[in-house]
This record gives structure tokens, C-alpha cells and sequence, in this order.
């Protein structure tokens, strides 16, 4: 079958694909900065040896790390509703799922990353008199977080593919109004064949990047 | 809140979502027995000292793993039938969406598994006189396996969690069948939250089974360094 291929229409649609991409953008950000900081406390928590501290941590990481983020979303837009206390859209529902997947994620890098710094520095910052607050905050952290570089940004990389999935529950990211242009126009073929192209100029740089920090981060610490 | 549980409604449609379950674990299974394969091939076609191989792999990988899977599935399901004018249903689109999707990760396993290996036993297979193929499968592969198992099985987990795309495409799998039921039985919070636990069930032991290997690997030194 011969097909033409025709982006006329596409292009007419231009302003529905960039409200798209705002809100996948502002959903991706949003969600990362929730992740990124909520994830540096639950990692601590994590790492505590206090069990009552610890095995909640523990189960919230578990439980959000091994469950589909797109069952985690349609929970929070069906299911949490009718326990919650306030009203709950559909972009509240995928801010709530995608959030707490990435603070589960980055919670474990924040606990490798810490785990990875030589004892000896613990114990060094401790000999000169530091609180543990203040090991963690001018010892520790400062190095580990160098480490944990790629891994953060493998998981931005990671959550710009998930916002995607906010388009099941109707919250007009871009996947959203693709989904929208090829039923009004009927031109699936270039529609989403020129999104899946925005997803990948946006991520794959992301990517790239990725593997040159790993890349000389190995090299430095060899 | 005075919400009252009531897990019995969702306990008689039981039996629907193990059937959901089981569609899950077939298109998961059926994606590891295409992706694996094609993984390892697009592996070491990437690592082939061929530019004009290496290259369009090498982008043909990236692209695969810096888009949106849901994204691969509606181009898969809605546009390539247009295309080619073959008719495809919702489960063969799944299929070969996350074939091909989890073969792009697969190959990065790999290709990360055998460049770990070093030099110097390419060097020596060369020297007592075996071709690039026999290194590969009599020295390279059966060392890099063994590194490679817990980013596999990673790569696993991630698949498995990545099929509840399916739904969206009206194929029944686990999620498809917790909607319809949630739909039946306005009882959204107990079936949503009951599917959530069949995953966990079947994903949690994998990912202890992942912290178990690294550990016992990273001991031995072996990692591949990712």
C-alpha cells in the first residue's frame, strides 16, 4: 500500500501539540523536584538504623519500585479519590503518581550514592568533633552527590517517558493530544510519528549527556 | 473518613483478574523470547567495527529507548496497519511493540555484559587461532552472562511493568481487567489496590533476587560497571 505522507495538518494542529508539550514539560519538572527532595528524606530514612524509621522507608521504595507506574496513576485518579479529602484531577492523580515513583527511585540513589563514600570519612568528620547532621551535610553529601549525577539524570530521563502515561487518565500532555489530532484529522501515521520525534529531540540529548558523565565520571575515579 | 473496605465484591471476580494476570505473563513472556534474541543481535551488530552497520544500529537502539513505549504502541497499533494495510489486533501490536521496545534495552545488557570482558582474552582466543565468532560464543558471552543476570532481570521487571500499556489498547490484560471490574462494581479503591498487589507479588522477589546477585557479583568484583 502506498501511502502519501502529509503534515499539513499537523502543522495545523501546531499550537495543540505545544500546549502538549508545556504540559509534559511542567508535569516532567514538577514531578522531578518533588522526587529529587522527597527522595533525599525518604533515602535517609531508608538508611536509619532505627526500625521504626527504616521499615516504613522501606516499604514505600519497595512498594512504588515494583508496581507499574500507570497502575500507580490510574489508583491515584480512581481509586484514592473516594478516601481522599480534596478533589483529585487528572493532573493532581498523575503530579501524585509519577512524584512518588520518582522520590521511591531516587531514595535508593541517594541511599547507594551515601553507601559509597569510605567509612573512613564518617569516622574522620566524627574525630573532629562533627554532629551527624553535620557529616552528612559537609562530608558526605558533597561527595556522593557527584556520584549520583547520572543516576538522577537517568531517572529525568526515565520520568519524561512516563508523563506520557498521564494520557490514559485524559491530562493533555502531549501523548494526550496526539491521541486528540489523529482522531479529528484521521493521520495517525504522522501524528504520532512526529511525536514519538519531539520525545526522542527531548530526551535523547538527555541521554547522550548520561553516558559522557558516566563516562568520565569512571575515568576520574579510576 | 468513614469509607467502608469491602474486599468480598472483589474477591468473587477473583478468577477474571488471575485470567488478566495470565495475559500479562504471556505477552511478557512472548516479548523476552522475541526481545532477547533480537537484543543480542542488535548488540553485536553495534559493536561490528563496520561504521555503516554500527551507525544506523547504534540510532535505531537510541530511538527505541529515548521514546515513550506508549507512544511505540499507538505507532504500532494505529499507524503501521495504515501503512502496510496488514490488519493487526491488540495483542499482536503488544507483542511487537515490546518486542522490539525491550530488545533495544536487552542490547544495551549486552553490549555493556561484553565490553566488560577484557582485552585480553579476545587476545588470547586470537592467539591459540579462534575466529571472532568462536571468541564470542566460547570465551566472551559465557563470562559476560553471568555479569549481565542482574540488569537482565532489571530489564525484566521494567518490561513486565511496561506491558500494562496493553490496556490502553483493549488487549485484557491485568490492569484492562481491574478497570472493567472497578467499572462493574463502583469499587475503584479495593480493585485497583488488589491489582496493585499482584504485581508487587510477582515483581518484589525479582527485584530481591537483583539486590542478592549485584551483591554477591560486586564481592567477586565482577560488575559491569553501569
Amino acid at each position: 500500500m502506498e501511502h502519501t505522507w502529509d503534515f499539513s495538518s499537523i502543522l495545523a494542529s501546531r499550537d495543540l501539540l505545544l500546549v502538549g508539550l508545556g504540559n509534559t514539560i511542567r508535569l516532567g519538572v514538577l514531578c522531578l523536584v518533588v522526587g529529587l527532595t522527597a527522595g533525599l528524606f525518604v533515602g535517609a530514612a531508608r538508611y536509619s538504623r532505627n526500625r521504626l524509621i527504616n521499615w516504613p522507608a522501606t516499604a514505600f521504595i519497595e512498594v512504588f519500585r515494583n508496581t507499574p507506574a500507570l497502575v500507580q496513576i490510574m489508583w491515584f485518579f480512581f481509586a484514592f479519590p473516594i478516601i481522599s479529602p480534596f478533589q483529585i484531577d487528572a493532573f493532581t492523580a498523575a503530579t501524585l503518581g509519577l512524584s512518588l515513583n520518582t522520590t521511591a527511585f531516587c531514595a535508593e540513589v541517594y541511599r547507594g550514592g551515601i553507601q559509597s563514600i569510605h567509612k573512613g570519612q564518617w569516622e574522620a568528620a566524627k574525630a573532629i568533633g562533627m554532629s551527624y547532621s553535620q557529616q552528612m551535610r559537609r562530608i558526605i553529601l558533597p561527595q556522593a552527590i557527584a556520584r549520583m549525577i547520572p543516576a538522577f539524570m537517568n531517572r529525568a530521563v526515565e520520568l519524561m517517558k512516563m508523563t506520557s502515561l498521564a494520557s490514559v487518565i485524559a491530562f493533555g500532555e502531549l501523548m494526550h493530544q496526539a491521541k486528540a489530532i489523529s482522531t479529528y484529522n484521521f493521520n495517525p501515521i504522522e501524528t504520532y510519528t512526529v511525536v514519538a520525534l519531539i520525545f526522542f529531540i527531548m530526551i535523547y540529548p538527555m541521554a547522550m549527556v548520561v553516558q559522557r558523565v558516566e563516562l568520565h565520571l569512571r575515568r576520574s575515579d579510576q | 473518613m468513614g469509607y467502608e473496605w469491602d474486599f468480598g465484591i472483589v474477591l468473587r471476580d477473583f478468577d477474571v483478574l488471575l485470567l488478566g494476570l495470565v495475559n500479562t505473563l504471556k505477552i511478557t513472556i512472548l516479548a523476552l523470547l522475541f526481545g532477547v534474541p533480537l537484543g543480542l543481535g542488535a548488540a553485536l551488530l553495534r559493536l561490528s567495527s563496520n561504521p555503516a552497520v554500527r551507525i544506523p544500529v547504534g540510532i535505531l537502539i537510541e530511538f527505541f529507548r529515548s521514546t515513550p513505549p506508549i507512544v511505540q504502541l499507538f505507532w504500532f497499533f494505529f499507524a503501521l496497519p495504515l501503512l502496510t494495510g496488514i490488519e493487526i489486533d491488540p495483542f499482536r501490536a503488544s507483542v511487537l511493540t515490546f518486542s522490539i521496545q525491550s530488545s533495544a534495552f536487552f542490547a544495551e545488557v549486552f553490549r555493556g555484559g561484553i565490553v566488560s570482558i577484557e582485552r585480553g582474552q579476545w587476545e588470547a582466543a586470537k592467539a591459540i587461532g579462534m575466529a571472532r565468532n568462536q571468541t564470542l560464543r566460547r570465551i566472551i558471552l559465557p563470562q559476560a552472562v553471568k555479569r549481565m543476570i542482574p540488569a537482565f532481570l532489571e530489564r525484566v521487571i521494567e518490561l513486565m511493568k511496561t506491558t500494562t500499556l496493553v490496556a490502553t489498547v483493549s488487549y485484557a490484560d491485568l490492569l484492562y481487567q481491574a478497570n472493567n471490574i472497578a467499572q462493574s462494581t463502583y469499587r475503584p479503591l479495593e480493585v485497583f489496590t488488589i491489582a496493585a498487589l499482584m504485581y508487587f507479588a510477582i515483581l518484589f522477589p525479582i527485584s530481591m533476587t537483583v539486590r542478592r546477585l549485584e551483591r554477591h557479583l560486586a564481592r567477586t568484583g565482577e560488575t559491569t560497571a553501569h
